[in-house]
Order: structure tokens, then sequence, then C-alpha cells
């Protein structure tokens, strides 16, 4: 008889599209960690419940806010009730060098022509975005520079392509790709947004995985929390 | 319902497809005469678009048009004119994109039609470009009808392009097929379910509006 060595079976995440750069931190640290790897699947948020809630055989699901985790949760699809793993941080992000001191006033002006955002509807980081921009009283004035991202990657691609003069993303984006182009940036305070609770939950496909109740316990851990905090996100 | 992406993307495949009318006609009709190597390399150009996935013309679109280097920093410095995230870019984008529909039938009609056609009316003293419109044309008109219908219906049907180029603006670039891929993100599957139906109906009177001119057409004496 052969006998076969017990490898841990393999995890498969759902994650939501902030988090595009810094899964894979996570998952080389939880590697080293565990042994066990980790197959994340990047995507909107919307999209993946969308996949989720028709089967797509996910483990572990990270959202980019709690609303879509508590409809899994009550559509029976999730294991247990949704937890929050971290905050996001908004930014205001050029790939060249315009100045934001006083960038409320400078959407305003005809240096701007585009401006990229997440669409609102489906995207958290899209919906605070237009939280922000409201609180600023500019919301309806710069609507016809506005184009939407179905993501957030979408928007980081518009921004590091050059497409759009501005565009409002995640923090994350500038430690990853700001080692690649030139990106600047600055930090919107976060008084002018609800905040962007990321929930995550562990799915019921996940239950019988033991590498997957691993997984969602290194995301709550010191750990994994400095790495959030180190692409900019904000932990309890 | 919001009927916005309806119009658009029915006044996208109108635009695209008159404009693939008039400089694609023209064009299979030269691409039809004679063998080059040259006339090969531009036939296969224009084909790819029918092979290629469309993110990849998308992707180059992205960069070939973005206002901070090459072909879109010379629009924009030049004429202002910024073709990434508006109307007048998707229908370039389009065109690129249907080109193979609108010159393929055109083309191979052209091949099979009798050398002895064009040579009967260059006989009579026809021009070239009299022969063409006058006695090539009214010859390949089930041809015709199909490229447009075709060129009109893969306008229609295009999706991953505009997903990367267009920036879904409402009225402005949000098409039929966007708005269906923003519905059912939005879990909005109603209107995804009207977009999709709509769309649907569309295509299907077309395409059955061609098979039945065509077969109608094979039993004219000239077919």
């Amino acid at each position: 008889m052969v006998h076969l060595p017990s490898f841990a079976q393999n995890v498969r995440v759902a994650a939501a599209a902030n988090l595009q750069s810094v899964i894979d931190v996570l998952q080389k640290d939880f590697k080293k960690k565990t042994g066990i790897s980790i197959e994340p699947v990047v995507g909107s948020s919307g999209k993946l419940v969308a996949q989720i809630s028709n089967g797509a055989p996910f483990d572990v699901f990270l959202s980019a806010d709690m609303s879509f985790p508590e409809t899994l949760y009550k559509g029976g699809f999730a294991a247990k009730q949704p937890v929050v793993y971290a905050s996001g941080s908004l930014i205001i992000c050029s790939s060249q060098n315009i100045g934001f001191e006083n960038w409320e006033r400078l959407l305003l002006t005809a240096r701007i022509k585009k401006i990229a955002i997440a669409n609102p509807a489906i995207a958290p980081y899209g919906k605070a975005t237009e939280e922000v921009l409201k609180y600023k009283g500019i919301l309806d004035e710069v609507k016809f520079k506005t184009v939407y991202g179905e993501s957030i990657s979408q928007v980081n691609t518009y921004i590091t392509t050059g497409v759009v003069d501005v565009g409002f993303t995640t923090q994350s984006l500038v430690k990853d790709a700001g080692s690649k182009t030139d990106l600047y940036y600055k930090v919107i305070a976060p008084k002018y947004y609800k905040p962007i609770l990321q929930g995550m939950v562990l799915l019921k496909h996940g239950v019988n995985n033991p590498g997957a109740e691993r997984f969602y316990q290194y995301i709550l851990s010191p750990a994994a929390k400095s790495i959030f905090a180190s692409y900019g996100y904000r932990i309890q | 319902m919001d009927l916005s992406p309806i119009w658009l993307t029915l006044k996208l495949a109108g635009v695209t497809t008159a404009l693939l009318f008039i400089v694609g006609v023209p064009f299979a009709w030269w691409l039809s005469g004679g063998r080059s190597f040259f006339k090969i390399i531009v036939e296969a150009i224009i084909t790819m678009p029918l092979v290629l996935p469309p993110s990849v013309l998308g992707f180059y679109l992205l960069l070939a048009f973005s206002p901070q280097h090459g072909l879109g920093k010379w629009l924009h410095d030049s004429f202002d004119v910024q073709l990434v995230f508006s109307f007048p870019g998707l229908v370039l984008a389009s065109v690129i994109y249907s080109m193979p529909f609108m010159i393929g039938p055109v083309k191979s009609a052209l091949q099979q039609l009798p050398a002895v056609l064009a040579e009967a009316s260059y006989t009579l003293g026809k021009s070239r470009w009299q022969t063409f419109k006058s006695v090539l044309l009214p010859n390949i008109k089930p041809s015709l009808l199909t490229a447009i219908v075709l060129s009109f219906a893969h306008t229609l049907g295009e999706f991953g392009v505009v997903l990367m180029i267009g920036g879904n603006i409402p009225g402005v670039t949000r098409v039929a097929s966007i708005a269906v891929y923003d519905a059912v993100e939005k879990m909005d599957y109603a209107s995804a379910n009207n977009y999709s139906l709509i769309l649907f109906s569309i295509t299907f009177v077309m395409v059955i509006a061609v098979f039945v001119f065509n077969k109608y057409q094979a039993k004219s004496p000239l077919g």
C-alpha cells in the first residue's frame, strides 16, 4: 500500500478588488507560517457575492464592506457572522505631480479633465468618494468629468496609465504600484466619509476545510493586522 | 427603466456601421482585386479583431488613447481631442472591432463575381468607379446586406473593449452590454433581464431578416 503524505487542502479565498496587492503578501506570510497554500480570486465584491450565491466554491470571503458579507450570511452561505478585519483608507491620486493642497478647488479647474472613481453603486470606495465630494459640495460640478471603474482595480489602471488626471482609490495602491510608477497622492481625512469597514466571512464551502478556519483566524491575528496597517488600512 | 443605454447602443452601432460602409466597401473592392504580399498583410491585420481577445484590443487602445503619451498626447495637444472615455473613442474602437464583418462578406462576394461582368462594362466605356457602383455593387446586394447587418449586430454585442476604454459614463459610454454587467453586479437581475431581452430581440429580428432576404434574393435571376 502506498502511503501518501497528507497535504493540507488549498484554501480558495475570494478577495475584494482593493486587496489586490496586500493579498499576495498575506498569502506568502500565511504559507510561511502554516504551509497551507491560498488560491486568491480578486474581483469586485459585488461580482464575488453573485458568484458565491450561485455556488462558486470559495472558502473565505474578504469583502470591501460589511453589507455584502451580511447578505451572504443572511442567505445561508456563510458559516459565521461577518467580522471586520480592516477599514479602508481613501486617497486622491495621480500619475502627475499636480499638487493636492487644495484638491477640491483643483478638481473644478480646466486643468483636470477626467476623474476616476469606482462605481458607487457596487464599490464601497466609490460610495465613500461620493460622500466626500458631496461633503465638499462639488459632487454635481465634477459629475461631467467623472468616469466610473467597474471596480477599484480599474480605477487603479486608469490612474497608473494616465488616462485620467486624478482618481480616488485605496491607499494600498501607492504602496504596491508606487514602486513601479511615480504616483502622487493625498490621504482623504476619514471625517469626510463613513468608515469603509471591510468584513470577512467563513463560507459554508470552507467549513470542512481546516485550512480555511486557520486562514480566517490568521486574518484576525496581529501578524496579518500589521501587514494590513503597512498597506494603509486602519486596524481597530 | 432607464432606456438610455439601449439608445446609446443603437446610436453607436448605427454610426459605426455607416462609417464602416463608407470606408469598408471600397476597401473590400481594393482587396478583392489581384494578389500581393502587401494585401495579404493588410487583410490579416483587418481580420485580427475576429480572433484577438477584446481585452487585448482594449488594452492597446487604452494606451494609445492615453493623453500622457504617443497618439493620445498628440491628439490632446494638437486638437484638444480626448478619445478615451468618449463616444468618438467608442466609435473608433467599434470600427476596428467590427471591420472584418464588413470587409469579409463584401470581399468574397466581389471575388466570386464573373470577371466578364466588369470587362463588359469597361468595353462599353464605363469607368472603374461607374462599373463598381452600377454593375458590381448591385450584383452583390445580399452580401452587402449581410455585411451591414453583421457589422451592426457585432457592434451591439461589443463588451470587452467598451469595458476597458469606456468608463461607464451614463449617456456617453454606458452601452447596453455594460448596463447588463452593471445590473448583474448590483444584483438587480430584473434590469439585467430587461436589457438582455431587448438586445436578444433586436439581434434575433436582424438575423432572421438577413436569412429571409437572402433566401428571397437567391431566387432572383442574378442569384
